[in-house]
């Protein structure tokens, strides 16, 4: 079946089957291998996206269920300049990477935390606030799993993200 | 994974939809969180997915406020419970229920009526929508709707009593009893990590207490400790009409053994038998504390 859908600011038409996910569409027919294929049942986060502004495990989401709406992946995060976002200059300072396969997952799902605090003014779960603090960032993080950096230095570059504006 | 599927656009092409698959397999998929799992396991030769994400009436996801009860659709997703102000003043309980549901990702997704129709013994979001003693509306192919209480909804380990020919619509959550009234409203899940877990046992609580610290209503519900979630009735009316603030240590055991009658847990990867019951007695202990 045909879809039309928004690949990073991008019109973009697939041809599917109904069962493909969006994790491969992505990656197999797309070529954007920067979402990462980790456990592939929702439990490790490697595989976020952006749908419409929410973070979304693209391994349990079918592809044609994104008919109409808006993705964003990793390769799509950097300004037009080319520049990098600020959530990735926060982790490349923070020293929040280290073999990377969680990375884009963790810099998209930071992203999706900043856009519904600028956007709503709350941090869901905690009532009113323009910021999370440190451990509303961890429960927002929940469902990314690193196994190298032992988070520490993540949360420490999105706290900075989230600190700046102060 | 292979399977057909049909995205009927509203309800009376998922209505004619139905019907038409009357005779052949078929699941309904809504935020896919459990059915992909299931799906990317083993998938039934045949199967046609009815894909209930591309529904567009509204009435089937959105909160409604009526004079009587509070209306939530069964498309509503997790993340919708949690930051909805209605649920968070009203129902304290299910907000926390849907806070601590799996992760941010899946909660973006996940939907009230998922969460019902999967009818896992420890579904979170079935033990806040019982304790606070929703009723079910389900709508048939015909479009004709009939309420059902949550009590009688699940039949069993993943069973729900709908006919093949019927789909969860919404759930309605009355009201509490006095505008005025305090809450003492909440879920406990005991896991063995905190995030993205399936609970060991889990209990919700939602107590409406007048001015003079009397409890005038009450709702406790239990996960994970039976083929279904249950609710605690006796426990319910040892508590209304009592002050909250006193209770003493024997009424307190009363309480907790009034609510570990309901259940009747079985041992298995998670934790054994004896240990859920141990930790349901504590914790129904503190809700009192």
């Amino acid at each position: 079946m045909e879809i039309t859908f928004t690949l990073n600011g991008k019109k973009t038409i697939c041809h599917i089957k109904v069962s493909t996910t969006l994790l491969e569409l992505l990656r197999e027919t797309l070529n954007l291998t920067g979402t990462k294929p980790g456990c592939h049942e929702g439990e490790c986060g490697a595989c976020t996206v952006l749908i419409n502004g929410k973070s979304v495990n693209s391994c349990l989401y079918l592809a044609l269920n994104t008919n109409g709406k808006e993705i964003t992946t990793i390769e799509g995060l950097t300004k037009p300049n080319g520049g990098l976002d600020e959530v990735q200059e926060s982790m490349i300072k923070n020293g929040a990477v280290q073999c990377g396969f969680c990375t884009s997952g963790m810099v998209l799902n930071i992203k999706a935390l900043q856009l519904e605090t600028m956007q709503n003014k709350k941090v869901p779960g905690s009532g009113i606030k323009n910021s999370p603090n440190r451990n509303e960032i961890k429960k927002w993080l929940e469902g990314n799993l690193c196994r190298c950096t032992g988070y520490v230095k993540i949360i420490d570059a999105a706290e900075e993200v989230f600190n700046k504006g102060k | 994974m292979e399977f057909e599927i049909e995205s009927p656009k509203n309800i009376t092409e998922l209505c004619k939809t139905i019907k038409s698959y009357r005779s052949k397999s078929f699941r309904f998929g809504a935020g896919y969180t459990d059915l992909l799992m299931e799906l990317k396991k083993h998938t039934p030769r045949n199967l046609t997915v009815i894909n209930l994400a591309q529904l567009k009436d509204v009435s089937f996801s959105s909160i409604r406020s009526t004079t009587k009860n509070i209306q939530i659709g069964a498309m509503i997703t997790a993340s919708k419970l949690v930051t909805d102000t209605r649920i968070e003043q009203l129902f304290p309980v299910l907000q926390q229920a849907a806070h601590n549901l799996a992760s941010t990702q899946i909660r973006q997704v996940a939907t009230l009526g998922g969460n019902m129709c999967t009818a896992s013994p420890s579904g979170d979001l079935i033990c806040a929508a019982m304790a606070l003693q929703a009723s079910c509306e389900i709508m048939n192919d015909d479009k004709k709707i009939h309420n059902l209480s949550i009590q009688d909804f699940f039949i069993g380990v993943r069973k729900t009593a709908l006919k093949k020919n019927e789909f969860l619509f919404a759930i309605n959550i009355p009201r509490n009893k006095k505008r005025t009234a305090t809450l003492h409203s909440g879920f406990i899940k005991i896991g063995t990590r905190k995030s993205m877990e399936c609970s060991v046992v889990s209990l919700a609580f939602h107590l409406q207490i007048d001015k003079t610290g009397k409890i005038i209503d009450a709702g406790i519900a239990i996960g994970a400790s039976a083929p279904t979630v249950k609710f605690a009735q006796s426990a319910c009316q040892f508590l209304i009409g009592k002050k909250i603030n006193s209770f003493s240590e024997k009424e307190k055991e009363e309480f907790a053994n009034k609510v570990l009658s309901y259940a009747s847990p079985i041992s298995d990867i998670r934790a054994t038998a004896w240990y859920r019951k141990e930790v349901l007695f504590n914790i129904s202990k503190g809700v009192l504390e």
